[in-house]
């Protein structure tokens, strides 16, 4: 499985070799891209931050994670994941923040950050799609399109949490 | 974002003024710092993966494979526009090649092009695919576990893989049985 992203970049990097454009340039170009992402990134991320310690320390996430944690384990899913999973239809960096914040306190390698990050991999930003795509256009109904994803996400992290078990 | 921000500092101020009311502007400035602390985690993940990404959008490596799913696509979305149908196969292979930033201009000129001839049936099942995120190669997750320490980063690959297959696929077969019931109450 290690394989898989070495042979990815030399199929790539010998694609553009034959295809004969500047490989330096697109990358560094490509690298300047993600810099502007980030940079874009960073006001978004400090009030996601700032919001995480905020209900640490004032005990909502305790409270949160009390509260939900019946309904999580009767559906298999360990509580840890709980605040992942309601991030994550809203804000992509607030839950690529989460993310980072339990593979850290976790590890790697961990059940719960391995379900973490399938579970993250399974779905988009719903809401911000919806806001995206349909802002110049009108559409009706975009209601039910809405709640068939998210319900297909609650399922897809049931599964997520029974694969790791196996996998 | 804005009614959930606006609740929980709110929530949380109150908590705090009751618990420790000295925690808050630590709290506040924690979170700063640690926010830059994962920016700078993030930008070497994107660093290594956007510079690669280019590299293939630059060498055609998106449109060749999209040019193939064009036919299909135009039948699955009921649509007649060819520069909607090579806007969704674009968008689609970008998505699957885990370009998720690159898909989003071209779902968006997708819609555009639906949009002039009334498709909303295409409209909602192109929102469906891109919310569920059809993704083969989830690089970004796998950087951010080799980035941590991880022994075996890309291991979430199969899973990973199962499990957006099935978020995709129960999605879309939803949005269809809806469809056709939502249609079967019209004709009556």
């Amino acid at each position: 499985m290690a394989k898989v992203i070495p042979v990815l970049i030399i199929f790539i990097i010998t694609f553009a070799v034959f295809k004969r454009i500047n490989i330096y340039k697109s990358f560094t170009a490509g690298v300047g891209e993600a810099r502007d992402f980030i940079l874009s990134l960073i006001p978004t991320l400090c009030a996601v931050f700032m919001m995480c310690e905020l209900m640490e320390s004032s005990g909502i996430t305790a409270f949160l994670t009390k509260a939900l944690s019946p309904t999580l384990s009767f559906l298999g899913i360990p509580k840890e994941l709980a605040r992942l999973i309601l991030i994550k239809p809203f804000s992509g960096s607030g839950s690529l923040t989460f993310l980072t914040d339990i593979i850290n306190t976790y590890g790697a390698d961990h059940y719960i950050s391995r379900c973490a990050c399938v579970l993250y991999g399974s779905s988009e930003t719903v809401f911000y799609i919806s806001a995206v795509y349909f802002a110049k256009v009108k559409v009706k109904g975009i209601a039910l399109p809405v709640i068939i994803v998210l319900f297909c996400f609650l399922l897809s992290a049931i599964i997520a949490c029974m694969i790791c078990k196996v996998l | 974002m804005n009614g959930i921000f606006t609740v929980i500092l709110i929530i949380s101020a109150i908590a705090l003024c009751i618990i420790s009311p000295n925690g808050f502007l630590t709290a506040m400035i924690d979170g700063a710092k640690g926010a830059l602390n994962c920016a700078v985690t993030l930008f070497c993940i994107y660093a290594v993966w956007m510079g690669i990404s280019k590299i293939a959008e630059d060498a055609g490596l998106c449109q060749k494979i999209s040019r193939r799913f064009t036919p299909f696509i135009k039948k699955f979305f009921a649509t007649k526009s060819t520069g909607a149908a090579k806007d969704i196969s674009m968008n689609i292979t970008c998505n699957l090649l885990g370009l998720g930033g690159a898909a989003t201009p071209f779902a968006v000129s997708a819609i555009q092009k639906l949009d002039s001839e009334n498709n909303d049936f295409a409209k909602k099942l192109l929102f469906v695919l891109n919310a569920t995120s059809v993704q083969i190669f989830p690089a970004t997750v796998i950087a951010l576990r080799a980035s941590l320490n991880s022994q075996s980063p890309a291991d979430i690959f199969i899973p990973s893989l199962i499990a957006t297959a099935v978020c995709t696929v129960s999605a879309v077969a939803l949005f269809l049985l809806f469809n056709k019931i939502g249609a079967g109450i019209w004709r009556k």
